[in-house]
């Protein structure tokens, strides 16, 4: 049984070139057999669920052996990866109908599957970034999918976050080798409470943070999202923002619940992220203009949710049941509802051909399957009750607000980041709002008669398939939301394991006053925000009497441009400089200067021949003209590439003569001072 | 015997090759391959019968002088490496060549050579080493100035030059050497007096002598130089023979002669330290601002090379073997880079990074491959580079030195900036930024592919080696380590 682990990783990966060659002559068969492996992979992903936990280890795999383990937040993550691939892939069929370049696409799709479940399954951290780094550079290729100078421009930096994060990882996990000697995470908690040194294991963890966190899309790092999701296609952007964030979250949780495991001062950090995250992440999603970006920068916020979840983890200690599974399901809720929303923007791409909300407003009037699919992952994101997302938003709160009561000192502090939670929950429902009025109640600038025209496309605006996988998610969502107990615990409970988690000490009362008023809160805020802000402020007067929506943002403060590209634009120059310094100057003088002076040195000696020969033979000196002539002979440098070589060759010639001649000194000095 | 065998073949073969000249391209096809494949199946059958065995003196030159051959630990790895490669060098070049003329005077010194290079891998003594050192110098430098216009000729003399005032250091070296050592090379060192400042200074000429052909800085000029050679000479010589034979000499003095013991938390460990982690990132950042392919590439390889002296200048075992490891991977993902630059060139007469733009559907087999072997030099998991890297990491992070521990950090930075110059010509050549069609028009329709099987094998051969290196690097290493060690 324990090699359904490896077949899991593996499989993908080696079926991806299968699909490249069937490709190349039947484009129907590949798809066909695309799917049909994403569909295998999810059913060995249920063989897991029901088996119990295994372990596999393959010694000497790429130099220290890798392990895989399922199992708790594993096989839900797992499950997760695989049921977003396979519903990515039946949307994929619709959305790439006439795209070129399929046939990379889909090699690079399935690798990425593969290496997803590598992470999510991996038994210790190095197995982890071994995965994670392959994953970073296959899901290179989906960003990039359609070459577009912005395509390319995002995978840029996305590669630049993906490759200098990752090797700061990899420097942390160095340091965490040497410091516990081992990354097992089974062993990892034991072997950090008995280090000696918590200093470099603070310096380890951080720079082990860097690389997950940025792939998680926290702040500061989070520059690389809103612009590598809009740019990929749509199922792949689904599952980026669904699933491959959430293996940044998979480090981050790894490392809060091994190296930090019920940490304060680890949770209060993470606590301090999380809240920028989540609040910057949802006034960018508000400010956007751009439907893709909006839902990126959306998907930024809720990591700051999550991130949030399991600062709360680490803050409470052993009484952290409300915390995690919060956390758990916020993980789960997010990935669903990305994974609906995300296609369905594709969808009105298909035919708007943009993404921008003043072109596609009003594309959803008279819509309703539309208005569904999208309405509810859109409400429930939002925290609204009877939704999923109200669940897991719920549980957060609840979770902060224990902290609370339990702290003392810093209890302002906690109130504060339980006020940024109910606004930035409220943010949340504030851009929704904006997206769905957008799309769905308001006018088109353009008169009905032209968008009739204009988005008009053959076999109606969706296909049949497509709006199936969409529904079927749409429609789990209330059944998830309304019966949390029966539901949703049971995933908790499932995943509770790894994060050292206890069971609530008493059944949780979703709809209890208390927890209503938190999001009715939230919701007022929302509403507020949306009424008073957005409305009058976010748009401008426009063509025909009708508001347009502008980006008050863009431009002024964005941090990539602003700071990270110039920043290392003058590290690279600097180090430019510095070596081209060396090599003008430093060696120069070297190689050029010492040989100059041994080479006057010859001059002068050679000018002083005359005098020398009278001094020592009393006769005058006559030159001979052969000796004299190789002295000016121009041929010698005549085979140089530049102009002043014959200096050049001179001098390093006269350097290798010096430094023969130093040898041959010094092992004659070395003799005479031995005999 | 074997050993003399394996050494005497290729240079009388190719001796026999300038009598010979052969106009017929088939015959000399065969006979190039036939000398190289038989004496690969030499040199493997002297590492597997002889290893082990007492050093064989061939010639007294009285005193404890001699020239003696022997098959240890290391000569396995380094000659082993050689062998394997230098048949398929051969094969890729008998094609590359037929583009470049003067093919019988080519592959009579590049035949030659092979027999040098395992003449060091299997010298017992360090006057043997020097004798064969000297040689290999001699006989590639016709490699070099293969072209024989006036660039060539200013890159041989260059390349002599900087050879020369090395080998000169590394005299001294010797000296002293021969005055405090053993007969032969031991694992440990065999200079018995107490380590003084005299005997340092020794071994740290004798570092930057024999680092002259390891490229390390301050010699390391001559490797860009020599980048003007025809390709499958950069490929074989200057990225895995005559470096690496210069990485084996230092490996030689450092361990097997002056040894670690003597060496170990002195001020030579230090300075020889200094110079590698120097070489590290300056190499890597003069890469990220060089646009010519196999100049970028060759400022890699002095990058590289001084990754692997970092391992050995650390003088703990763990260093060394993770230096070796490092060695045989790194060989065999350079020489498909430069192997890949080198049909780019032949191909379609491109040469620089802007160049390629778009290029890699023209020639799927040469950029897969490229590709492959970039992102495992980088070092990207599971691929070959990434293993070596960890555990010379893992090697510097426990050798509880400052500049030790720098050398971790020196690892990461230079593999940042690996990722930015190597990523840069392949994501150009897949992804390109102009419309494609202006880039590829100006390509004749018969170019408009990959070269032909003499050079494609070879690729996919050692694309497939450096796959099966880098998913079992824990039993390479693991080899590794007992060799060294026993």
């Amino acid at each position: 049984m324990k090699w359904l682990l490896p077949v899991l990783v593996f499989l993908p990966m080696a079926c991806g070139p299968v699909s490249y060659l069937i490709g190349r002559r039947w484009k129907e068969g590949r798809d066909g057999f695309v799917l049909g492996v994403t569909g295998v992979e999810l059913a060995l992903v249920l063989v897991l669920l029901l088996s119990p936990e295994l372990t596999f280890v393959w010694e000497d795999f790429c130099g220290l052996g890798i392990g895989f383990v399922s199992g708790g937040l594993h096989t839900v993550l797992a499950l997760l990866a695989a049921s977003g691939w396979l519903a990515a892939t039946l949307l994929s069929r619709e959305y790439f109908a006439h795209v070129k370049h399929r046939n990379r696409y889909y090699l690079f799709w399935l690798f990425t599957l593969g290496a997803t479940v590598g992470v999510f399954l991996s038994a210790d951290l190095y197995t982890t970034f071994l995965f994670f780094e392959v994953m970073s550079f296959t899901s290179y290729v989906a960003v990039v999918q359609t070459e577009e100078s912005e395509a390319l421009t995002a995978g840029g930096t996305y590669l630049a976050v993906a490759v200098i994060g990752g090797l700061v990882t990899l420097s942390g996990l160095f340091l965490l080798y040497r410091q516990l000697g081992t990354l097992q995470l089974s062993e990892m908690a034991r072997a950090a409470a008995s280090a000696e040194d918590k200093r470099l294991l603070w310096i380890g963890g951080l720079l082990a943070l860097v690389g997950f966190g940025a792939k998680a899309g926290a702040f500061p790092l989070h520059i690389w999202l809103p612009t590598a999701h809009p740019a990929a296609p749509a199922p792949a952007s689904a599952v980026l923002s669904g699933v491959i964030t959430k293996t940044g979250v998979y480090g981050v949780s790894v490392l809060s619940v091994t190296l930090f495991l019920h940490n304060g001062a680890w949770g209060t950090m993470l606590a301090v992220l999380g809240a920028v995250t989540m609040v910057l992440g949802a006034v960018l999603a508000v400010c956007s203009v751009d439907l893709k970006r909006t839902l990126a920068c959306s998907s930024v916020s809720q990591i700051g949710f999550i991130l949030v979840g399991l600062s709360m983890q680490c803050l409470l200690g052993h009484h952290n049941a409300f915390a995690v599974t919060g956390t758990i399901l916020h993980i789960v809720n997010h990935s669903l509802i990305k994974m609906v929303l995300f296609p369905a923007a594709g969808v009105i791409h298909l035919s708007t051909h943009s993404f921008h909300l003043n072109d596609i407003r009003g594309f959803g009037r008279g819509k309703p399957l539309l208005a569904l699919v999208m309405g509810i992952p859109m409400l429930s994101l939002a925290g609204l009750p009877l939704l999923n997302g109200y669940v897991s938003k719920t549980l957060l709160h609840e979770s902060i607000v224990e902290y609370a009561a339990l702290a003392g000192a810093g209890v302002q502090l906690v109130i504060l980041l339980e006020w940024l939670f109910l606004f930035s929950g409220g943010l949340t429902f504030a851009y929704m709002l904006k997206l769905f009025f957008c799309i769905f109640v308001e006018q088109n600038i353009l008169p009905d008669k032209v968008t009739r025209k204009k988005w008009r496309r053959e076999g109606g605006y969706i296909a049949p398939v497509s709006a199936g996988v969409l529904l079927v998610y749409a429609v789990g969502m209330p059944l998830l939301g309304a019966l949390p107990n029966r539901m949703m615990e049971p995933i908790a409970a499932f995943a509770r394991p790894f994060f050292h988690g206890e069971a609530p000490a008493h059944a949780v009362a979703y709809f209890s006053s208390v927890n209503l008023k938190g999001a009715a809160i939230s919701l007022f805020i929302g509403a507020l925000v949306y009424l008073l802000g957005v409305r009058p402020l976010l748009t401008v007067p426009g063509r025909a009497g009708r508001r347009e929506y502008f980006d008050p943002i863009l431009g002024w403060c964005n941090l990539e441009y602003r700071l990270y590209r110039p920043a290392l634009d003058f590290l690279a120059k600097t180090l430019l400089i510095w070596a081209v310094f060396l090599d003008k100057i430093g060696f120069r003088l070297l190689f050029r200067g010492l040989p100059a002076v041994f080479h006057r040195m010859c001059r002068w000696l050679s000018d002083q021949r005359g005098r020398l020969v009278y001094l020592l033979t009393g006769e005058p000196y006559i030159p001979r003209p052969s000796l004299e002539q190789a002295v000016t002979d121009q041929h010698f440098g005549l085979y140089a590439d530049h102009p002043h070589v014959e200096r050049g060759v001179m001098h390093s010639f006269a350097f290798s003569l010096l430094l023969t001649g130093l040898g041959l000194a010094f092992a004659i000095l070395f003799i005479f001072l031995r005999l | 015997m074997w050993m003399l065998g394996a050494i005497l073949l290729p240079i009388a073969g190719g001796g026999l090759l300038s009598l010979w000249r052969p106009q017929n391209e088939t015959a000399r096809q065969s006979y190039v391959l036939g000398i190289a494949c038989l004496t690969a199946v030499l040199s493997l059958a002297a590492l597997f019968t002889q290893y082990g065995e007492e050093p064989t003196v061939f010639l007294h030159l009285g005193g404890h002088l001699s020239v003696a051959l022997q098959v240890d630990g290391l000569s396995c790895i380094f000659g082993a490496m050689v062998s394997l490669l230098w048949p398929l060098a051969c094969l890729y070049a008998l094609e590359y060549m037929t583009a470049e003329g003067g093919e019988n005077r080519f592959f009579t010194f590049y035949l030659a050579a092979f027999g040098v290079t395992l003449g060091i891998a299997f010298s017992a003594n360090i006057v043997t080493l020097y004798f064969f050192y000297e040689l290999l110098t001699l006989v590639t430098l016709p490699l070099v100035m293969h072209a024989m216009d006036g660039k060539a000729r200013y890159a041989g003399r260059v390349y002599l030059t900087y050879s020369m005032s090395g080998a000169s250091l590394g005299f001294i070296s010797m000296v002293f050497l021969l005055q405090y050592g053993g007969s032969f090379f031991r694992l440990g060192g065999t200079v018995e007096a107490a380590g003084s400042d005299l005997l340092l200074a020794a071994y740290v000429l004798g570092f930057f002598g024999f680092g002259v052909k390891a490229a390390v800085v301050p010699g390391y000029k001559w490797l860009l130089r020599a980048s003007v050679a025809p390709t499958p000479v950069t490929a074989l010589l200057h990225a895995v023979a005559v470096v690496k034979s210069g990485v084996f000499a230092v490996v030689r003095i450092t361990w097997y002669g002056f040894g670690p013991e003597l060496l170990r938390g002195t001020w030579a460990q230090s300075v020889v330290l200094a110079a590698v982690l120097f070489t590290i990132v300056y190499g890597s950042s003069k890469a990220l601002g060089t646009k010519h392919l196999k100049r970028r590439l060759a400022w890699s390889t002095i990058s590289n090379l001084s990754y692997i002296l970092l391992g050995v200048a650390l003088l703990t075992p763990a260093g060394l073997s993770a230096s070796l490891t490092h060695l045989v991977f790194h060989a065999v993902l350079k020489i498909i880079l430069f192997f890949g630059v080198g049909a780019i060139h032949y191909k379609l007469h491109r040469d620089f990074v802007p160049d390629i733009e778009g290029c890699a559907p023209m020639m799927p087999v040469v950029f897969s491959t490229f590709t492959l072997s970039v992102l495992g030099l980088i070092g990207i998991p599971p691929l070959a580079g990434f293993s070596s890297k960890w555990l010379l990491a893992i090697a510097c992070t426990s050798s509880k030195t400052l500049l030790g521990s720098l050398g971790a950090a020196a690892l990461i930075v230079s593999a940042v900036l690996t990722a930015l110059y190597l990523m840069q010509i392949v994501l150009l050549a897949y992804f390109p930024r102009q419309t494609r069609t202006i880039s590829v028009r100006m390509v004749p329709k018969r170019a408009r592919q990959d070269p032909g099987l003499r050079m494609t094998v070879p690729l996919c051969l050692l694309t497939a080696v450096s796959l099966a290196l880098g998913f079992g690097a824990g039993a390479a290493a693991q080899m590794i380590s007992d060799l060294l060690f026993g």
